[in-house]
């Protein structure tokens, strides 16, 4: 690969030229650290400049420094594309729409739940369903799950599972706008209908971690976003729109193979098959990719539902008392619309964020009003090994990449490879003597998910703080771990 | 081996190489391969069955909507099938009826593993090579 094209144009971003392969519209950018760049697979290079390729792309196709290989997109790949010659592509979103991560704040500390930890992990283990054919606490009917699709968090709020805080702090108010159950197919109905409140499995997670006062490297910051006790017990959630975003992505991949036969469009990646924006195809697909962010953002919001009541279960205390709350939740397999400033002119772009975060600096309306002076909180998920991130976004991130920024650690080695490393039950035993008690239901997987077959969090986390399209507030160590 | 689970494409995903003499046995074959990253399939059941009918433009459509079906009853009905009886498979691979038989998961007495989220068309090709039909594929997890 010619590695020698590339240019750098900061300590952390690369850009690889137009000239690097025929038919790139736009150059592509690779953010990195300079000891991370030469640990970037020739297969991200190979899948960003194909996105560069696309129609209607404007300024760069993006890679954030997490960016591993993926399907069409790299997983951390970023593009917008212009509303009117663009395209919308399911390979630049994810087979699991509105993947993502909840963080919540708790009003205890490590010491106050250290006795019950493990009555703790056992308690969140039962009430929040995970691994392969797990079904949810909601019986829903067609017509409960059509207004989750349309309605998203409100449904939980209507219904006595979210409060008001919950709504405010998840991105989109925890709803998409334009989504259209009519565009939905039944498979993807029956696949979804009972996995409500459920964790799913691969990397997706829950865990306890803990602020330690050591980690919080913007104090005001930290407490604007609830983080105001020494070692305070914060959770995270990490999971999607389990079978019935899957299913959407897949019956839209299809219907794009054929659009793309029919008008005989070259796509150098099946994965990248796409539609325009203003086709009927393209319309459907967002309407339909909108339904499966709400139901996501439901499904992480029942998990906090079943979440407190362990905790009020475990210590006996209310809901006041406890003070669970959300921090904030983002999406980072997603598009949407938003606006941005393109050669002296704000347009309206499609934003492609696959295995990205958010990252909207001060001022911006989406922002819930109580962080609108600091920034929207940008989570960051860890392994179970190194524990999560929690950054902020900034207005560097508008103009150098389409306020985006990382959305994980970043995968360095195969599943396969993991488990040939460590057994699952030697892993478990390693982490306990860490201090982190971890409960899977097949413990065979767990060594998939051990944090050596993660890049550094820390290294990444730095990079964008370098770069400055989000900056460091905290970091927080697990404790107790589910993998689902 | 009638099937072959492999790293070699993705590091956060697995590809599977299956196979065979014929259609019916690269099909069944990959299903066996499917389910095998789901569930231990030794401990499955004859308990319950399933009716398959599926038509497509071409063996590939035909294959991805294969194992996009048995995905589908992983998350729909909770099943996973341990035989794969075809009542109709045409050599052109362009449609298929058959039956799924196997059982419903079950905790208690499966060993459940990794869920499989898709079928990608990532490196996906299905081919006759000199009479031995032959499947490339990438499954989400």
């Amino acid at each position: 690969m010619k590695r020698n094209k590339f240019i750098q144009i900061t300590e952390n971003i690369w850009e690889i030229p137009t000239d690097f392969k025929p038919g790139m519209r736009v150059p592509a950018r690779v953010l990195s650290s300079g000891e991370l760049i030469d640990g970037i697979d020739d297969r991200v290079i190979d899948q960003i400049t194909n996105v560069a390729c696309l129609p209607g792309i404007r300024r760069y196709a993006l890679c954030m420094p997490d960016g591993h290989v993926g399907y069409g997109f790299p997983i951390g790949g970023v593009a917008a594309f212009s509303v009117d010659e663009g395209i919308i592509s399911p390979g630049g979103i994810g087979f699991d729409i509105n993947c993502g991560i909840r963080l919540l704040r708790t009003n205890l500390t490590y010491d106050e739940i250290k006795p019950k930890q493990e009555q703790l992990l056992d308690e969140l283990f039962r009430t929040v369903p995970s691994g392969v054919g797990s079904s949810g606490y909601l019986k829903l009917n067609n017509d409960q799950f059509r207004q989750i699709m349309q309605q998203g968090v409100n449904w939980c709020r209507e219904n006595g599972y979210a409060g008001y805080h919950d709504v405010e702090h998840i991105e989109n108010r925890g709803c998409l706008e334009n989504a259209d159950a009519s565009v939905v197919s039944k498979k993807a109905i029956s696949r979804g209908i009972n996995q409500m409140g459920t964790l799913g499995s691969g990397n997706h997670y829950l865990e306890v971690e803990i602020a330690d006062p050591k980690n919080i490297y913007d104090k005001a910051t930290a407490r604007r976003f609830g983080i105001n006790l020494d070692n305070q017990v914060m959770v995270s959630v990490h999971c999607g729109s389990r079978g019935f975003g899957h299913q959407i992505a897949t019956d839209y991949l299809q219907v794009f193979d054929k659009y793309s036969k029919q008008y005989g469009l070259d796509v150098r990646d099946r994965e990248l098959m796409s539609a325009p924006i203003k086709s009927e195809e393209g319309k459907r697909y967002f309407q339909a990719m909108a339904c499966a962010a709400n139901a996501a953002f439901v499904n992480r919001q029942l998990i906090v539902h079943g979440i407190r009541k362990a905790f009020r279960k475990i210590f006996s205390a209310s809901e006041a008392d406890l003070g669970i709350e959300t921090v904030y939740d983002v999406a980072h397999n997603i598009a949407k619309f938003e606006e941005y400033e393109i050669d002296g002119r704000r347009e309206t772009l499609l934003v492609h964020r696959k295995g990205a975060t958010r990252s909207f600096g001060p001022g911006r309306a989406e922002i819930p009003e109580d962080y609108r002076d600091v920034g929207q909180p940008v989570i960051v998920g860890g392994s179970m090994e190194s524990g999560s991130a929690l950054l902020c976004g900034t207005t560097v991130a508008d103009h150098e990449t389409f306020g985006s920024s990382l959305h994980g650690a970043g995968r360095t080695m195969s599943r396969m490879k993991a488990k040939k490393i460590m057994r699952g039950d030697a892993l478990q035993d390693k982490l306990r003597q860490k201090g982190i008690l971890v409960k899977t239901g097949y413990i065979r997987g767990l060594a998939e998910e051990a944090g050596y077959a993660y890049k550094n969090i820390d290294m990444v986390v730095d990079a964008v703080d370098n770069i400055g399209i989000s900056r460091k507030v905290a970091r927080f160590y697990p404790i107790l771990n589910i993998k689902g | 081996m009638p099937f072959e689970l492999t790293d070699q494409y993705t590091c956060a995903d697995i590809g599977m190489l299956v196979s065979g003499t014929n259609i019916n046995i690269l099909f069944s074959d990959a299903a066996a391969g499917l389910t095998s990253i789901m569930v231990e399939p030794d401990n499955l059941e004859e308990r319950k069955r399933f009716k398959v009918t599926l038509d497509a433009d071409d063996v590939e459509g035909l294959f991805f909507n294969w194992l996009s079906e048995i995905i589908y009853f992983k998350d729909a009905e909770r099943f996973f099938p341990k035989r794969c009886e075809f009542e109709y498979l045409d050599g052109n691979g362009k449609k298929l009826a058959a039956t799924l038989h196997g059982d419903i998961a079950d905790p208690e007495r499966h060993i459940l593993k990794t869920d499989v989220k898709a079928v990608t068309y990532y490196r996906f090709k299905v081919e006759k090579v000199d009479g031995l039909w032959k499947a490339e594929v990438v499954l989400d997890i």
